[in-house]
């Protein structure tokens, strides 16, 4: 599933059969590389992370959730990933022989377990194995 | 294989990290080995008021150099420029005197003055070595190339004063106008330096 595809899902809670509110954004841990989390907008409650191990399901028509208190305050680590410089859309990519592939238009990534597929650039897309870090100048990729 | 860069298209590239942060960019390149090899670079900070750093980045800890950036694994790379510019210090003219020095072969013609350095770097980065492999030069009148900027390969090893850089009779024949085909032109010659066919 693309990132693009998903934003604006409804957000679920199972317990109350209540939207809790709309995917809004993706929290991403280049380390796995996977989804560590979603941003949910139009919350009622204080915060916004919802952390990917509170999900019952990515479906596809509804992010489901026990009860709505499993979106909140992220934690420090969590917080910190979730800073504008680490987000991958519209970031250039530059491999480690310091060549520019292009910038992320869009990432494929698989809902049942979070992982990230591919990230997809202007040329095609790119395994997001390769993915070693994300910062504020640039995504970085093994050449 | 291997690319080759101008130093003027390596100055001023960023210093990227692993993490993706830019955190410094280039601000002039350190020679060893007798001006033939990248000892490393002095850095600036990044952004338009920043000034020169007074730390550099040995070459042993760049991962990869290429048209774009220099890859650095983290900010860890970074050393003191004195203990830099003390570890690649052989009593040779540095960069900056390269450039500018008029170029003679050693029966004496001048070629022209050096504007800039070529670089050759490896693939794979890590281990990879980035040799000096020739310089363009603004060509002299008495060499009949026009203005049109010219490139001139060396063999490993040269000798400059920082005033003149003297260069092999010989290399006046491989001189090419393009980067593109001037790999070739600096393997053959010197493949003709050590004696073997061209």
């Amino acid at each position: 599933m693309l990132f693009s595809q998903a934003i604006g899902r409804k957000v679920v809670a199972t317990d109350t059969a209540s939207t809790v509110g709309r995917v809004n954004g993706y929290v991403v841990d280049p380390q796995l590389p996977g989804v560590v989390a979603l941003i949910v907008s139009k919350t009622s409650a204080e915060g916004s992370a919802l952390p990917w191990a509170n999900i019952i399901a990515f479906g596809v028509d509804a992010v489901t959730v026990p009860t709505a208190s499993a979106v909140g305050v992220p934690d420090p680590d969590l917080a910190e990933l979730a800073g504008k410089p680490h987000t991958l859309l519209g970031k250039r990519v530059l491999t480690t022989a310091g060549v520019e592939l292009g910038t992320v238009l869009d990432v494929d990534f698989d809902p049942t377990i979070g992982r990230l597929a591919a990230l997809l650039l202007e040329q095609g897309p790119l395994d997001a194995t390769r993915l070693l870090g994300v910062g504020s100048y640039a995504a970085i990729v093994r050449a | 294989m291997s690319i080759l860069l101008r130093s003027s298209e390596i100055n001023r590239l960023p210093v990227v990290t692993f993490a993706g942060e830019d955190i410094a960019q280039i601000k002039d390149i350190v020679y060893a080995a007798r001006g033939g090899q990248v000892g490393g670079f002095t850095l600036n900070g990044r952004g338009l008021f920043a000034g020169p750093l007074k730390t550099a980045l040995p070459w042993e800890k760049v991962v990869g150099v290429g048209p774009d950036a220099v890859i650095i694994r983290g900010e860890d790379a970074f050393t003191p420029v004195e203990s830099l510019l003390a570890a690649v210090q052989s009593g040779e003219p540095a960069a900056g005197d390269i450039l500018g020095s008029q170029v003679l072969t050693d029966d004496g013609a001048a070629l022209g003055v050096v504007v800039d350095v070529v670089i050759e770097v490896a693939d794979g980065g890590g281990a990879a070595q980035a040799d000096v492999v020739g310089y363009e030069i603004d060509p002299a009148e008495g060499v009949g190339r026009g203005t049109n900027r010219m490139l001139i390969p060396l063999p490993d090893t040269l000798s400059a004063s920082g005033e003149h850089l003297m260069v092999p009779a010989a290399a006046r024949e491989f001189v090419t106008d393009d980067l593109a085909g001037f790999g070739a032109a600096v393997d053959d010659f010197r493949a003709h330096l050590r004696g073997g066919p061209r």
